[in-house]
């Protein structure tokens, strides 16, 4: 159960990675209209 | 001749578009570059967008111009934002080279309030983000502590998820929950107790009690650890939060969005005498100004030269059209229906009575009533019970296990979570809320929901609300051998000439038209002359239409009621139409859900008293008050508040403004000025009464619902207190319960997201 000591660990990195790259996403502004872009898909162009 | 009303149409656009150009205008949609002074970014909405590849052609246009430095368009929401150098370039250029590409376009001030909006709900976003993703993290880790027999974890193992946990629920600690701690801030330095209190003490106990059980197993604050509880409570919590903001700004911003307009412009004499195109900001008193049919009047003052009736409905409830000839008062706010008139100017801006009237309404909204929400008036007491039942659990323990009395004393006020207690009100008024705007009925103000089950007396305005923007004929009589249908048919053909409401109920009453008028002219006041052919090749008889004089009416003809309009040919009078207003088609009904509801109805109107009763006869509405001022309606409802009455006022006009402030609960109508429905509380879209009595009947579900959760919060605490002072509570037992009772409170509140009917 050794491994445990590394993964447990390695896992709350990568979850604040996660964070970081929701911030990244959100203050990029993916989310601010989200039904807009649902709808791109029924337009002619 | 089509090529030429092209032309002046464009001429006239331009003339608008010009004003634009005044930097006190263009600083309405338009701010400062932040580090360039001498840049400036304004927003404009544009019109005719459908593809992504015409937000490239705008910005291509916009390029283009002197002094535009750059241009994007979002595609999504059809705003240009335009940074550009008012030394070298014009707001008005860029309207007309958008015209010429086929777009068109407004200013948009409305973005300027709309930017820090985004800021925020991008911030509120990520907090959400955070604390969900956290949360699911943090249960992961707490999971094995819940299916583990004794002795299957190891000290360290335990240790080291504990630690784990304990650095994701930090960032939600530190960063989700600042709101919440924020606002418990603000509520202990007013000396008050709101909801957040309670909330932001049991994040604080909770964390604080798992982080010492984390790093210390041998604290004597506790050896368990509540992080997966603590991080769900806020991720629900705040779910609730961002609904509450997503629906307040979207209802904001198309509130918004309706507003955008080019300015006002008038066409004031010049030094030389000549007519020429202003923005209305610039009247001064002295002014002469010069208003054709279908302008609105931009300020107050008295006729010089012309004839015309005026509409004042918006000012003063007044629903028939008002004859103005030289000499009379005109107010800004009206609308000049059919004929020229001059006017000299003499209150401008913020002299008119339209402007004392924004002032009034301002000042009634300070004195609105308040009520205090249902969960902040219980959260004093929360708190305060809870301080107590912890005390005396460490009272209750000391004598016999002094170390074991303190974490006790900490399980009992993590225990008494608020969870279910915050949850139960924005959890009920947030589903109400959608379920009533798929009603058509848009909530400005949830909290507006809690009063709005507390009112027993509703009191509607009559122009406008009860009543379509239009006349209605209701009673005709012909001269012996015509038939009324063709007679309404021959007036139609020549009401068809005039603007005039009366001659548009005509048209409408009369449906398609079977003849033809040639030469019709209007004579002013009095009404229209011209010639009438019946079928495709019949020959032109004339005929007349308007009043009773005009038409050489006979006296019996002339029977007491609405206002009149007569038909007469070469052999004299024809018939006699009479008008009333068209009630909307729903009011009957609406009413009577309303009296079925056990609520009083009252009708409240600025206009002659003979007219207010005669509609609140037809609506079936008992209580009628006519000719009040907009002083008169404010001094009214106060009086029904004084008596302890709660007052739910649906209106719309201007004249509405002060009174729609000071109700306890405020309706306007969707096509209401934006000036009442920004004070308005609910707003009903498509002119539907029967929302009302819904939108009561709905509210009062909601209190039903608020208080059962409220009593399922209460049930809850009075059975896990105890417990918890005993000793008798397992850390997960407690952090099921809570759990179960928030998730309890968000199905029961979801009930309410289906309106019956």
């Amino acid at each position: 159960m050794d491994i445990l000591f590394l993964l447990i660990p390695l896992s709350v990195g990568l979850a604040l990675l996660i964070i970081v790259a929701l911030a990244w996403a959100v203050w990029r502004g993916q989310f601010d209209s989200v039904e807009a872009e649902g709808e791109r898909i029924l337009r002619s162009d | 001749m089509h090529i030429a009303t092209l032309d002046t149409g464009a001429a006239q656009l331009a003339l608008r578009w010009s004003a634009l150009d005044e930097r006190a205008e263009w600083e309405g949609f338009s701010r400062p570059l932040p580090g360039r002074t001498d840049l400036w970014e304004s927003y404009l909405a544009i019109e005719g967008m459908h593809c992504a590849a015409c937000s490239l052609t705008v910005e291509e246009v916009l390029q283009k111009l002197p002094g535009v430095e750059n241009v994007q368009v979002n595609g999504a929401s059809a705003v240009a934002r335009v940074a550009w150098s008012p030394g070298q370039g014009r707001p008005s250029a860029w309207l007309a080279a958008l015209q010429r590409a086929g777009y068109g376009a407004l200013p948009a001030g409305d973005m300027l309030a709309a930017a820090p909006r985004i800021q925020a709900q991008r911030m509120m976003l990520w907090r959400w983000l955070v604390a969900g993703f956290c949360m699911m993290q943090v249960m992961m880790y707490a999971f094995p502590a819940y299916i583990a027999e004794p002795g299957d974890i190891s000290s360290e193992a335990q240790g080291l998820l504990r630690w784990a946990s304990w650095v994701l629920t930090l960032p939600v600690v530190l960063f989700s929950c600042w709101p919440f701690f924020s606002s418990a801030l603000r509520d202990l330095r007013n000396r008050r107790v709101g909801m957040d209190v309670p909330v932001a003490l049991g994040i604080l106990i909770a964390f604080g009690a798992s982080s010492a059980a984390t790093f210390d197993p041998a604290s004597r604050w506790g050896a368990e650890v509540w992080y997966d509880s603590v991080t769900m409570f806020v991720f629900f919590l705040l779910s609730g939060r961002l609904l509450e903001q997503r629906l307040r700004d979207r209802t904001a911003g198309s509130l918004e969005a309706l507003m955008r307009s080019l300015p006002d412009g008038v066409e004031r004499q010049g030094a030389d005498g000549t007519f020429e195109r202003v923005a209305v900001r610039r009247l001064v008193p002295g002014d002469l100004i010069r208003l054709l049919p279908g302008d609105v009047i931009p300020a107050d003052g008295t006729v010089t030269a012309g004839e015309s009736q005026v509409d004042e409905a918006l000012l003063t409830g007044e629903s028939t059209p008002l004859q103005r000839r030289v000499g009379s008062a005109v107010i800004a706010g009206s609308h000049n229906l059919n004929g020229m008139l001059l006017v000299r100017v003499e209150r401008a801006g913020s002299e008119t009575r339209y402007a004392a009237m924004v002032a009034l309404m301002e000042q009634a909204s300070v004195q609105k009533p308040r009520l205090a929400r249902i969960a902040d008036r219980i959260a004093g007491p929360f708190v305060l019970l809870v301080l107590l039942a912890s005390v005396a659990a460490a009272l209750w323990w000391w004598p016999s296990d002094p170390v074991h009395a303190i974490s006790v004393a900490v399980a009992v006020l993590i225990v008494t979570c608020p969870c279910a207690l915050s949850l139960a009100t924005p959890a009920a008024t947030l589903a109400a809320a959608g379920a009533l705007a798929r009603r058509g009925v848009l909530v400005r103000r949830l909290e507006a929901l809690e009063s709005c089950a507390m009112v027993d007396t509703v009191v509607f305005d009559k122009t406008g609300t009860l009543t379509e923007d239009r006349m209605a004929v209701t009673v005709s009589w012909t001269r012996e051998g015509t038939p009324a249908a063709q007679a309404l048919s021959l007036a139609a053909a020549l009401a068809l000439h005039s603007l005039h409401p009366l001659s548009r109920a005509i048209v409408q009453a009369a449906g398609p038209v079977s003849g033809s008028a040639v030469d019709v002219t209007e004579v002013p006041g009095q009404g229209l002359q011209g010639h009438v052919a019946v079928g495709a090749g019949g020959k032109p008889y004339p005929m007349r239409l308007g009043s009773a004089a005009f038409c050489g009416a006979p006296a019996d003809a002339q029977a007491a009621g609405g206002p009149q309009v007569h038909l007469s040919d070469e052999q004299g009078w024809l018939a006699s139409f009479e008008m009333d207003e068209a009630l909307r088609p729903d009011a009957g009904p609406a009413v009577g859900a309303l009296h079925v509801l056990g609520l009083q109805v009252q009708l409240l109107s600025g206009d002659l008293m003979a007219a207010v009763t005669r509609l609140a006869a037809r609506a079936g509405i008992d209580k009628a008050y006519g000719q009040r001022t907009p002083e008169g309606k404010l001094a009214h409802v106060r009086e029904l508040q004084q008596q302890g009455r709660r007052v739910a006022m649906v209106g719309d006009g201007m004249n509405d403004g002060p009174v729609l402030a000071c109700a306890d609960v405020s309706v306007a109508m969707g096509q209401a000025v934006p000036l009442a429905q920004a004070q308005s509380d609910f707003i009903v879209l498509g002119g539907q009464l029967a929302a009302v009595s819904a939108l009561l009947q709905h509210a009062r579900r909601t209190r039903a619902i608020v208080r059962q959760n409220l009593l399922w919060a209460a049930l809850y605490n009075a059975v896990c207190v105890p417990l918890a002072i005993l000793g008798f509570m397992p850390p997960w037992l407690a952090g099921l319960g809570m759990a179960a009772s928030s998730l309890l409170v968000v199905l029961n509140s979801a009930r309410l997201a289906r309106m019956p009917g």
